[in-house]
């Protein structure tokens, strides 16, 4: 078993989430360790029920496990009440989903530093510049959710993530409902926040493109991790879910 | 409030505001009612004070017979001698001594009829102008001598009259022809603070209004140098036993108070119509927060998944309802100065002639309106509130998980507990009556509120079953809903969110029930008067006066000598001291035994000639007192009296619990008499129709008595109460209207909420016309729920108000099965109604729009 190492960014030790009582019983993870090291772009894939969800939420302080530990930096969730959980989300997880990723009533620009606001603490100028910048959302900051294309919005989602400089961002399915060309522009530049901004990002694909573009795939089934991948291409990935497949 | 919270809440009502918009309007019509009570009482208050200050004018002192007990203004008091006003006016520093005399006397005008006020008809003494009463010259002369009257100006506009006339006046004994001299005025108004005023001088008034050398007070006028209180007690030096001298302030406050406390009255019942329209509205800003909450849950939960407590949730949510609250109250207090000038408007359109008043919005009222308006929204939102605060983020992937967190509550045993508190604070008001009017009406008002809680929160529990019974059984149009597409699709719709269709149906709930228990409490009393009228009353005719001035007492003396009639008897009141306790006694003559069954038990009812006094059963039991025995008594003007008792009856329904003979009044009272009624009977062998004309005849010379038979007597007075129901009922109406805005909010929610739902029904063919029928179906549903809920919980509050109520007042108890259909058909009107603008809504969504929404 791999044992979470300090540098870690999060990680999960014998988690285990069940849904349901006796009869109607599944076991989401299945007694799950696994570890992101800081600075690391990690994919997680798996096919669907395998758990990934569940994981990530569990991962990020949106839901509890039923049994084992999470660790977000060098802090176990467990530990927390409610309103540390929420201000560790507003301060140390950002994150991506798949849609209704932004408030409808606020700005693009509104949207990007509402954790902050809702916090209570100034953005960092500077930063959200060079945030907003890379994600190219210059003129279209006051713009409402509903006057964006949904690349757009993901990207402002993908800003919003990064705005607040958090310790580790989760992404379930950013691209999922995108065109692959705008959904490769997502991609770019959540790799570029790894490797030029050493930002710690774990994502949810099905999509074995996607998981390219990470420096590690971790794959699920029934709940459990059953296979990992350095360094990964596309090819590797399709081969990998063939052998998993059968 | 942190900024982003306050610029989301902001954003979120902006975003909503046509969904708002409805429970906006909710809110301003129950502030609208509380403030317009306030600023109306405190108006026409305040201008009723300055009409007396007017009126009494120059008047510093007052002299009058003193009183034993009782209310100051109302009492009977004797009147004083004229004669004492020599001596008055002897006395240093007093410049100007007068009469003040004021009678009833009725204007007839040309046609015939007497000329209706809706206040009373007055005759007065008057010395002008210049005199100590405040009354103003508008036109003409002042009346001088026999022969000659003025008018007020509105009521000599109203008959058609103007200077120069001959007019026709009825007096308290009798006719008289005048010519119409002057036209008067009162302060800065036209009329006679809602009576009319006819004016003589004071010799004329004298005899015309049969004041026998008498005066109702004497007012003094004092020279500009004399001490007020010296002259006081000058007066009271030179005054005999049983007088007092008060200032002219006090006696014009006395007036004022005595009608001021009638405004009083009025305003609190408007109030509690208010509170009515409030607590429905409470129902409509909880339904539309809650369904919002529901709309917005994924945008809650993402908020919560980037980083909003709970805290800022609730603040958020709360911050809607603040929104509205405000907005809400400063449009209703605008609106409660139209309430109060329509009122205004409506009373003078029918003749009550309000003195012109500046509308008055005292801090109160703004103070009050604020913290009924504020707080009735917020505690509206506040579960909605908490609720959304529930909503877990992961319900931003997962909307299911948010869905049952919203649900999660105790709301069966919160329901069961609120009703059963609701019972019996309902029933403790009712029968147990503690702390006397305020404590039963307060009781049973603040139980009442709670069953409605209790009702509303356990309808929740059927109101799936039951939409699915309402949708089997509805024949509509013609056969079942759930035969067609759209029944099925509607009843489903209801059946769905059954915690939306209850509380959408609970606001309906709330004023219907109040209709039911209404309707059965007046068809009891109604039951009760006609079984009472059949059992214990044998006269032939009755005579009345509707303006509930009285009856000149000449009246009864003039039917009593036709020759038509048997027996005849007026029916006068008084209030006495028996045993130290104010008491009503009634005054007969013994006729009254042929008259009414008072169902005599001992003794006998002649015996009223000889001065004894009849006891009902109760206060015989509660003295303990047979006849033969003696009761004492002290009158209103401080005389006593020992009286036999000369009989025990055992019917109060009409008699009331004590009686005397007319003389025996006479003898002690000198206060001018007027009769309540007069009962008759036919004499012997004399037709229907001949003795009708004989009465007919005489009651042409009183024109505003009414003669009626028992079949008309019952008829005017279920009209009576027929009238008093309308106005109940226009009142209610506003509730009612209310909960109709409440099912179109809730529709026009669930039409916005399913978008997507009937783009894809359009989609695969529903026709238009289907998707309106389907909403249209709901709100009907949604509405006779409602109804039915009303109509389980009215009739049983109505029925224990019914037999809550004294046996004298009501014995029956009625369930008055044709307003109960009403109100049913009423309700699918009301769905109908309701559904017209959300419907039309449904029926307009593009199809490719409605997919393409997310
Ligand atoms: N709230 C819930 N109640 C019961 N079972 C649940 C619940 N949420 C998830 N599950 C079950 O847990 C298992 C894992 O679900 P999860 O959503 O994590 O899968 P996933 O890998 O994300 O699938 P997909 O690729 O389809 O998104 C599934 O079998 C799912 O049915
Ligand atoms: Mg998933």
């Amino acid at each position: 078993m791999t044992q979470v190492s300090t540098s870690a960014a999060a990680g999960a030790i014998n988690a285990s989430k069940i849904y349901g009582k006796d009869d109607s019983e599944v076991r989401a993870l299945d007694d799950v360790t696994v570890d992101f090291a800081l600075g690391q772009f990690t994919a997680i894939m798996g096919p669907s029920g395998s758990g990934k969800s569940t994981l990530m939420h569990c991962l990020a302080g949106l839901d509890s496990l039923t049994s084992g530990r999470v660790i977000i930096g060098d802090t176990d969730l467990a530990q927390l009440d409610d309103k540390q959980l929420t201000s560790l989300r507003r301060e140390k997880v950002g994150f991506i989903f798949q849609a209704y990723n932004l408030i409808p009533t606020l700005s693009a620009l509104e949207n990007i530093t509402l954790p902050m606001d809702l916090g209570g603490i100034k953005p960092d100028q500077e930063w959200l510049d060079t945030v907003v910048d890379k994600m190219n959302l210059r003129n279209r900051l006051s713009h409402r959710p509903s006057e964006l294309s949904g690349g757009q919005q993901q990207r402002v989602a993908v800003a919003r993530a990064l705005a607040s400089r958090p310790q580790i961002i989760f992404a379930d399915e950013p691209t999922g409902n995108l065109d692959s060309k705008t959904g490769a522009e997502i991609l770019a530049f959540m790799k570029y926040a790894v490797t030029d901004l050493n930002q710690t990002i774990v994502m949810v694909t099905h999509d074995p493109v996607a998981a390219g573009y990470a420096d590690r795939v971790i794959f699920l089934a029934d709940g459990k991790v059953v296979d990992e991948v350095e360094n990964p291409t596309a090819e590797l990935v399709l081969d990998r879910m063939k052998h998993l497949g059968s | 409030m942190s900024s982003p919270v306050v610029r989301l809440t902001l954003r979120g009502v902006l975003a909503r505001k046509f969904r708002i918009l409805l429970t906006i309007l909710a809110v301003v019509s129950g502030v609208a009612f509380v403030s317009g009570a306030f600023i109306l009482t405190d108006s026409v208050k305040s201008a009723i004070n300055n009409l007396f200050v007017e009126l009494r004018g120059e008047v510093d002192l007052e002299i009058r017979t003193k009183i034993a007990f009782g209310d100051s203004a109302r009492a009977e008091r004797d009147p004083v001698d004229i004669s004492l006003m020599k001596d008055i006016a002897a006395l240093d520093g007093v410049r100007l001594v007068e009469a003040n005399l004021l009678r009833q006397a009725t204007i007839i005008k040309s046609n015939g009829e007497p000329l209706q006020t809706s206040g009373p008809a007055f005759g007065i003494s008057w010395t002008g102008p210049d005199g100590l009463d405040g009354r103003t010259l508008l036109e003409g002369v002042l009346p001088t001598e026999s022969g000659k009257v003025a008018i007020d100006k509105a009521s000599a506009k109203r008959a058609g009259y103007v200077v120069g006339d001959k007019v026709t006046l009825v007096g308290p004994i009798g006719k008289g022809e005048f010519t119409l001299v002057g036209l008067t005025g009162t302060g800065s108004t036209s009329g006679g603070g809602g009576a009319s005023v006819s004016a003589f001088d004071p010799i004329t008034a004298n005899e015309f209004l049969g004041a026998d050398n008498k005066a109702d007070s004497i007012y003094v006028g004092l020279t500009p140098v004399a001490t007020r209180g010296d002259i006081q007690k000058a007066i009271e030096e030179v005054l005999p036993s049983g007088y007092e001298v008060i200032t002219g302030e006090q006696s014009a406050q006395e007036t004022a108070g005595a009608i001021n406390e009638i405004i009083d009255i009025f305003g609190k019942v408007l109030l509690g119509f208010a509170g009515i329209s409030l607590f429905v509205s409470a129902f409509l800003i909880f339904n539309t927060f809650a369904i919002i909450v529901s709309q917005r849950l994924r945008e809650l939960a993402l908020m919560r998944a980037v980083g909003a407590s709970t805290r800022q949730i609730h603040q958020m949510i709360i911050g809607e309802g603040l929104v509205v609250g405000i907005i809400a109250t400063g449009l209703g207090l605008v609106g409660g100065l139209g309430v109060a000038k329509g009122i205004t408007f409506a009373f003078n359109a029918a003749g009550a002639a309000f003195p012109a008043a500046d509308l008055l919005i005292s801090s109160r009222t703004v103070i009050l309106s604020i913290v009924i308006g504020i707080g009735v929204t917020l505690a509206a939102a506040i579960i909605p509130a908490l609720r959304a605060g529930r909503i877990p983020p992961v319900a931003a992937m997962r909307p299911e998980l948010g869905f049952s967190a919203l649900q999660r509550s105790k709301r069966l045993i919160v329901g069961i507990a609120t009703l059963a508190a609701g019972i019996a604070l309902f029933s403790v008001g009712l029968f147990v009556q503690p702390g006397g009017t305020v404590g039963t009406l307060g009781g049973s008002a603040i139980g009442a509120v709670f069953l409605f809680l209790g009702v509303a929160s356990l309808s929740t529990t059927i109101a799936a079953p039951v939409s699915r019974i309402i949708s089997r059984i509805l024949p509509f149009p013609l056969r079942p809903m759930t035969n067609s597409v759209p029944g099925r699709l509607a009843s489903r719709n209801a059946q769905r969110t059954p915690r939306r269709t209850a509380s959408t149906a609970s606001a309906l709930m709330v004023g219907l029930a109040l209709v039911s228990m209404v309707s059965v409490v007046a068809s009891s009393v109604k039951k009760s008067f006609t079984d009472q009228l059949k059992a214990s009353v044998t006269a032939d005719f009755f005579v009345t006066n509707l303006s509930f001035q009285g009856l000149p007492v000449a009246f009864a003396e003039r039917l009593a000598e036709l020759p038509e009639l048997g027996s005849v008897s007026p029916f006068r009141a008084t209030v006495a001291l028996v045993n130290g306790e104010e008491k009503q006694i009634g005054a007969v003559k013994p006729e009254i035994g042929d008259l009414v069954d008072i169902d005599i038990q001992k003794g006998s009812i002649d015996s009223l000639a000889d001065g004894d006094i009849l006891l009902y059963l109760d206060p015989a039991r509660d003295l303990n007192v047979d006849v033969g025995d003696t009761v004492d008594i002290t009158w209103q003007n401080g005389k006593r009296s020992t009286l036999t008792v000369g009989g025990i009856y055992a019917d109060s329904s009409v008699a009331g619990n004590w009686l005397i003979g007319l003389d025996t009044l006479g003898k002690v009272s000198s206060a001018p008499p007027v009769d309540f009624f007069i009962g008759a009977k036919i004499a012997d062998g004399i037709s229907i129709e001949d003795a009708r004309a004989a009465v007919e005849k005489v009651a042409a010379d009183f024109p505003s008595a009414e003669v009626q038979d028992q079949a008309e007597f019952q008829k005017s007075q279920e009209d009576q109460l027929n009238q008093l129901l309308a106005i109940v009922y226009g009142l209610l109406i506003f509730a009612i209207f209310i909960a109709i805005l409440g099912i179109a909010n809730t529709m026009a929610l669930s039409v916005f909420e399913r978008t997507r739902e009937f783009g894809l029904l359009r989609a695969v063919g529903m026709s238009r016309r289907h998707l309106k029928r389907s909403v249209r179906w709901e709100a009907i549903i949604v509405s006779v729920f409602g109804a039915t809920l009303g109509i389980v919980v009215g009739i049983p509050l109505g029925i224990a108000v019914a037999i809550a109520l004294p046996d004298s007042f009501v014995t029956a108890t009625v369930v008055p099965i044709n307003t109960i259909v009403t109100i049913l058909i009423a309700s699918i009107v009301v769905g109908i109604f309701a559904a017209i603008f959300p419907a039309r809504r449904a029926a307009k969504l593009d199809i490719l729009d409605a997919i393409a929404t997310h």
